[in-house]
């Protein structure tokens, strides 16, 4: 795992994190604009997901990879999934569950480099 | 929030939004890892193995059920949730060989900040309250 780009993770989780609460403590729904903000972070993971597949084609550090595959596909498939179903709902309970899910990721982000062996 | 009377509120929608979302989270994590230790590593600890895969799946039929507010079967998913976090949790502290070893259930779901431990009692708690308006007939608003 890069660290430069994981740390871009992290921060940008964080940043969608802070912006869902500030829409909870506000009781405002989700908006069209932190699902563009959900995308650029997809856009990313999808960038480390070609990054990490290439360092461990040219076999860089030695991991286990099930496990690492395991990580990034359940890191992509969290932000879409619950940026749905957050959107769905009108009221404060969908920034909470978009909140939720932007932590989420930052964590998995944090478990990727565990495995990585970075951390 | 919009003021209605409903005749049954749905276990998806609400704070019932956020409570679906986490089991997602959860149903996640665990099967992924139940399908991980199954797959690679079984004959090492199958009991504890095969029980993380079936925690998992409980978790997709909890999240389903919530989630299609199926009522009877979350009721269900919930309860053998319940009865898993504490069974697993208790012989995890008394360490029963290698039974109850990396499971989502382990020492009350500690590897997950205690949420698996927290959420069933939430689960039920919502199901309870939900039903009960179910059970109340739509009053006129005056």
């Amino acid at each position: 795992m890069i660290v430069p780009l994981a740390l871009l993770v992290v921060a940008l989780c964080l940043a969608l994190g802070g912006w869902a609460l500030w829409f909870v403590v506000r009781d405002r729904a989700v908006v069209l604009r932190q699902l563009w903000g959900g995308a650029v972070i997809e856009a990313v993971l999808l960038l480390q997901a070609v990054v990490a597949g290439v360092l461990a084609a040219t076999g860089s550090p030695d991991v286990d990879g099930v496990l690492l595959w395991g990580y990034v596909l359940t890191q992509l498939l969290v932000l879409p999934i619950a940026a749905a179903w957050a959107f769905a709902e009108r009221t404060r309970w969908s920034s909470v569950v978009l909140l939720v899910a932007a932590l989420t990721v930052a964590f998995l982000e944090y478990r990727l480099l565990q495995i990585w062996g970075t951390v | 929030m919009t003021d209605r009377t409903e005749r049954s509120r749905r276990t998806g929608s609400g704070p019932g939004r956020l409570l679906v979302a986490v089991y997602g989270i959860l149903a996640l994590a665990a099967t992924a890892r139940g399908v991980y230790q199954v797959a690679t590593k079984l004959d090492e600890a199958p009991v504890a193995y095969l029980l993380s895969l079936g925690a998992g799946l409980v978790y997709v039929v909890a999240t389903v059920a919530l989630a299609t507010d199926r009522r009877t079967l979350a009721w269900w998913a919930v309860s053998i949730e319940m009865v898993g976090v504490l069974t697993v949790g208790v012989l995890s502290l008394v360490d029963v060989g290698d039974f109850p070893d990396e499971t989502v259930w382990s020492g009350f779901g500690q590897g997950y900040g205690y949420v698996p431990l927290l959420l069933p009692f939430l689960g039920l708690l919502w199901l309870w309250r939900t039903g009960r308006a179910a059970e109340v007939p739509a009053r006129p608003t005056t």
